[in-house]
């Protein structure tokens, strides 16, 4: 990969033509249109009108059930799960045509063909030996309902006057939720279905082709050489993908991304990556047009999930680790490269690897560094993942606290799932949405550090920047990923909160431009690979002052993320932490 | 001279792809089995189905829960 194709480089000027030839812009377009596709796809083709009779119908029962009785009653949970059934990716015709065609390879054991050729007969065999658990699961569940039934029979006969017969119906309805809640996830175990991915995939491969050989016929490179190329930069990321669906892999956080790295390099640096590949290698193109759909999953609503002790955890503590962290590496370690410096900070203090992808294009940041941070990530990830739920156990803390710490600390959500859910149900709800709140900053960060960028780093010494100037060199697509974000916010705070978990969230996001996302990170996650050399890399590395910065950042956030959850959880809401 | 280069570079590739499936899929199962933290990590994930390689919450089923779990309580 040519050097310039690396970072974004400024031309200090801009012009009309630019909103048509060059990168940032084309990664915009093509979020936007693909963006636009599943809404209209979703909005004005998809089942919107079954979903509101179903909303109706399920919130008048809530309400007669909320007048009715003290608590909420098992047929006002039966409406709850009608709403939840609804889901635009599963219900509606354009939902199974995107999901058909973005399918990527999944889990398998012990063979890799698994993850993408599945038969008849192998689906049967899996169903069948999932079958036991299932039933005796189902049995369970029947057996909690009877119980539910009959205590909230009792209540009712009493008027619901009689306190101790409300709380033994609710004790009975949590036991039948939780039954009913093992006897569902048991039963999607039996329903595996044949399937075959490589005619997908191949058009998948077409289809990406084209729409971002657009984009490069417009930035005035040749569309063919490209598209050429691409076929094996999407190869390289099935693999990946393929790699990453192993049960052993993936429980150490190994998932596609890191293979694609993986696999890249390994070929960059032993039989090269062939010359015709390079043209495909488009890394900042596919990360930014990745970002711009990213831009619909960072919700503004999803700050409130957990009230402000969320807020003070999630996003006080994290500007306050990654500022201070970035201080430091430059005032104490000196690190020499600025970029490197931001990505891996805001890689360990905010979340992972999304974070490291959208500062690392912010500041424009080089292949290596994000490489090297998203390296980092991964190995501290692992670790902590394992090691902090045996440490809150080992010294007792509870679980909201404990939850609140993996949330605010352990860089990836999966990790931060695995690692709460180790702990308990409540933990893995804390940690979590603590999660998903800090996931909501990635925003602001790459706007703030694309501004700093501009403001400080980038400026020359003893000269004032005008407002041209700033927007000559502010990297355009953040702009893109913010617009998105503010619309699909404002349409989430919009929408009725059940139409919008239908078919905005479980539909247009995670039924559409989600799908999408995943995959351009891979392809760029792979073309980083095939364009990196073991050499450069190590460079970076040199005296081991990454990993200080990362140790030493995340040392700093384990402690005031642990003090900040306790003020805030324990000591002025401690009545938040009782509804917990 | 280039031929012998390009088997040389070949070989390099073998070991490297070699070295890195014997990590992955030798030595970290035989890692997972040996220490009880990490095998009570194993069987956990496959009982839940969390994968832990996902970075984003919208990739992870359990967040969902957790914020419905949450809207209900308080």
């Amino acid at each position: 990969m040519a050097e310039e194709s690396s970072v974004v480089i400024d031309r200090g000027g801009s012009s009309w033509s630019d909103l048509w030839s060059k990168e940032d812009y084309l990664a915009i377009w093509l979020g936007f249109f693909l963006i636009f596709t599943c809404v209209i796809g979703y909005f004005y083709f998809g089942p919107k009108e079954k979903f509101t009779q179903t909303i109706n119908t399920a919130n008048k029962i809530q309400a007669e059930e909320e007048a009715r009785a003290p608590f909420k009653t098992m047929a006002w949970y039966g409406a709850q799960d009608e709403k939840s059934r609804l889901r635009g990716s599963s219900g509606s015709e354009i939902g199974k045509f995107l999901g058909t065609w973005t399918k990527k390879p999944g889990s398998w054991n012990s063979n890799p063909v698994d993850s993408f050729v599945r038969s008849s007969a192998q689906a049967n065999a899996l169903n069948e030996q999932n079958m036991p658990k299932y039933m005796e699961a189902k049995a369970a569940e029947e057996t909690a309902l009877k119980g539910a039934e009959a205590a909230e029979a009792a209540a009712a006969a009493a008027m619901f006057q009689n306190q101790q017969l409300n709380d033994a119906a609710q004790a009975q309805i949590k036991s039948w939720r939780d039954a009913k809640k093992k006897a569902g996830d048991a039963k999607r175990k039996t329903e595996n279905k044949p399937f075959n991915y490589i005619p997908t995939l191949i058009g998948l491969c077409a289809f990406f082709a084209l729409i971002f050989g657009i984009g490069i016929k417009l930035m005035g490179q040749n569309a063919m050489r490209f598209a050429v190329g691409f076929s094996f930069v999407f190869f390289v990321s099935v693999i990946a993908y393929i790699f990453g669906g192993q049960t052993v892999a993936k429980q150490y956080g190994i998932g596609a991304e890191a293979w694609g790295i993986i696999i890249g390099m390994l070929i960059a640096n032993t039989i090269r990556t062939p010359k015709w590949v390079l043209p495909a290698c488009q890394v900042e193109f596919f990360i930014k047009t990745g970002l711009v759909l990213l831009g619909a999953e960072v919700l503004f609503s999803k700050i409130v999930a957990i009230g402000i002790p969320g807020i003070f955890v999630a996003w006080v503590v994290t500007p306050i680790v990654l500022i201070t962290t970035f201080i430091f590496g430059q005032k104490v370690l000196k690190i020499p490269s600025k970029t490197l410096n931001i990505v891996i900070s805001a890689d360990m203090s905010v979340c992972g690897t999304s974070a490291a992808i959208a500062t690392a294009a912010a500041c424009r940041a080089k292949k290596e560094e994000l490489t090297l941070s998203i390296g980092m990530s991964l190995v501290f990830t692992a670790i902590m993942m394992i090691v902090l739920p045996m440490v809150i156990k080992a010294i007792g803390l509870p679980e909201v606290l404990g939850g609140a710490w993996i949330g605010g600390t352990v860089d990836s959500t999966g990790a931060v799932a695995a690692a709460g859910a180790f702990l308990g149900e409540k933990a893995l709800y804390v940690a979590a949405t603590i999660k998903m709140i800090q996931n909501v900053m990635i925003g602001v960060t790459a706007f703030g550090v694309a501004m700093y960028w501009v403001l400080k780093v980038d400026r020359e010494e003893g000269k004032k920047v005008s407002a041209m100037e700033i927007w000559h060199r502010f990297p355009k697509f953040v702009l893109g990923f913010l617009a998105v974000s503010i619309l699909f916010s404002y349409l989430d705070a919009e929408m009725d909160p059940n139409m919008g978990a239908a078919l905005l969230d479980q539909g247009v996001v995670r039924g559409g431009t989600r799908l999408f996302r995943d995959w351009f990170f891979a392809l760029s996650f792979a073309a980083i690979g095939l364009s990196t050399n073991f050499r450069e890399l190590a460079h970076y590395f040199k005296g081991g002052k990454p990993v200080i910065l990362y140790v030493c950042g995340q040392s700093f956030n384990l402690v005031l993320t642990l003090v900040m959850a306790y003020i805030m959880f324990y000591l002025v809401f401690p009545d938040i932490t009782a509804r917990i | 001279m280039a031929v012998e280069n390009k088997k040389s570079r070949l070989r390099r590739f073998l070991f490297a792809c070699a070295a890195v499936i014997a990590f992955v899929y030798g030595f970290l199962p035989w890692l997972t089995q040996s220490l009880s933290p990490l095998r009570q990590m194993q069987q956990h994930l496959q009982e839940t189905g969390i994968d832990p390689s996902r970075y984003y919450y919208t990739d992870v089923e359990q967040v969902s829960e957790a914020e419905a779990y949450l809207r209900e309580r308080l």
